[in-house]
């Protein structure tokens, strides 16, 4: 694996360097997470309300951080996955494998997200103060590790650009306006709706300054993990030859 | 106008012919047209091409070329049929497979790394390609800013890095102006001399008596004319 890894951190760096040089990226990167941030203490109260939830003050603005994160993972997932299949191929095809592309295309958006979840914290700690530091930067790594998964996933089935961000959009409002501190608890099927829930309970505890239980770090450890897993299949599935 | 090559090097002093770089044998491919239909592109299509050999393959719009190109590449499965390869693979895709905002060195990086070379043998050969497809200039140029012929240079120079033994070209000067595309055919020859196999579909009558042997593929097979 750490061989995977070293032979994998070339095309990694240079699919990262790749994404970040798109002038729409960097833009979405330096302004979604101010807005969010502070669209999230003006109107998520109320919102919040009005949907059966209960978040507000300091804990709307740090949700809003999360979810600025996850949106725009979600993105980099969608389009590491829709833009680049044939060109991934073709360099796994020349000797690097199919695994290794997909590698380096994972640790690539890692880097991404890792990089996200420091801009939105810096957006959420510009606005107030972020008592749980490192409890705040774990669930927003955990929320762009989420929707890495799901943008790679709704990229595994949505070539069309437009079509697939619309898609990856649409499971967004519908996780974050059904999940913790939105809405009521959901049970059964309405925990498939709601897919960063328990990266959302993360971040609601630190925003309020509590610890969370070791049953949400679990849970959100064990949603982070099959995300990782989607991307990481979508990835190689990319790579691998055509059927 | 240049002659047709002799059928394989080896075959001129009496020898036996070499043994074949590459061996394709009666692929069938179909694509799904509607949810019940399938339509059969390659029916049976073999062919087989030696070391330093510029072997064509013609067919009308639709035939099935780059289907087969891409199989033998391992860019596709096929239905049935086999593909034996020996060596190493250079493959230039009819459309560049490139990604939009890496320049053109870091392409060179990437296919290095692909391809398992030292870092001193990919720069001594990076600088070699960008010399005879005079494009050094655009090193540092990212591939979204480059025209289509220069586009289509770094995509032959890609799969040229390596040195492979036998080299698939999908009709690999799309957008080149008159002088590269003569300066192709000069690379090309001067491989074929040193062994290489070249296996490139080519639309244009003119060419065809710079290669050794020619493949139509009609009807999903290879004809060799």
């Amino acid at each position: 694996m750490h061989r995977e890894l070293t032979l994998s951190r070339r095309p990694a760096l240079l699919f990262a360097r790749e994404h970040l040089r798109s002038a729409l990226t960097l833009a979405l990167l330096i302004t979604l997470p101010p807005i969010f941030v502070i669209a999230a203490s003006a109107v998520l109260s109320p919102f919040a309300t009005a949907l059966g939830g209960n978040v507000a003050g300091q804990q709307a603005s740090a949700l809003g951080a999360g979810w600025a994160v996850a949106f725009l993972a979600g993105a980099l997932g969608y389009f590491q996955t829709a833009s680049s299949r044939d060109a991934d191929r073709r360099l796994a095809r020349a000797g690097l494998g199919a695994f290794r592309t997909a590698t380096g295309r994972l640790l690539s958006s890692l880097v991404i997200c890792v990089l996200l979840t420091l801009v939105a914290a810096t957006a959420l700690w510009l606005k107030q103060p972020i008592p749980h530091l490192a409890h705040t930067l774990l669930a927003m790594l955990a929320y762009a590790a989420i929707y890495l998964g799901i943008g790679t996933a709704v990229g595994a089935v949505v070539t069309d650009e437009l079509a697939g961000s619309l898609a990856v959009v649409f499971v967004f409002i519908l996780d974050v306006f059904a999940g913790p501190g939105m809405a009521p608890p959901a049970h059964g099927l309405g925990q498939l709706l709601t897919p960063s829930r328990y990266a959302g309970e993360l971040l609601l505890e630190a925003g309020a300054g509590t610890s969370s239980s070791a049953a949400d770090w679990r849970q959100a450890a064990i949603s982070v993990l099959v995300a990782l897993a989607a991307a990481l299949t979508v990835f190689w599935l990319s790579a691998r030859r055509r059927t | 106008m240049a002659k047709r090559q002799p059928q394989a090097t080896a075959q001129s002093d009496g020898a036996p012919p070499a043994a074949p770089v590459l061996v394709v044998d009666q692929l069938r491919k179909s694509f799904r047209k509607r949810f019940t239909q399938r339509v059969a592109v390659l029916n049976g299509a073999s062919l087989i091409v030696r070391p330093g050999e510029i072997v064509g393959l013609v067919g009308e719009n639709g035939s099935g070329k780059s289907t087969l190109m891409k199989i033998v590449a391992g860019m596709m499965h096929s239905d049935s049929g086999s593909v034996d390869l020996s060596g190493r693979l250079g493959y230039c895709p009819q459309v560049p497979e490139l990604w939009d905002k890496l320049t053109v060195r870091e392409h060179f990086q990437l296919f290095a790394a692909a391809y398992n070379l030292e870092p001193a043998v990919a720069e001594e050969r990076q600088a070699a390609l960008l010399d005879e497809l005079n494009f050094g200039r655009y090193l540092e140029y990212l591939t979204v800013n480059l025209s289509g012929g220069t586009r289509q240079k770094l995509n032959l120079a890609l799969s040229l890095l390596h040195d492979p033994d036998l080299l698939l070209l999908d009709e690999p000067y799309a957008g080149f102006d008159w002088e590269t595309y003569l300066r192709f055919w000069e690379m090309s020859e001067a491989r074929r001399d040193k062994s290489m196999a070249i296996l490139i579909v080519s639309h244009l009558i003119g060419e065809q008596s710079r290669l050794s042997r020619l493949y139509t593929l009609k009807d999903g097979r290879c004809i060799e004319s």
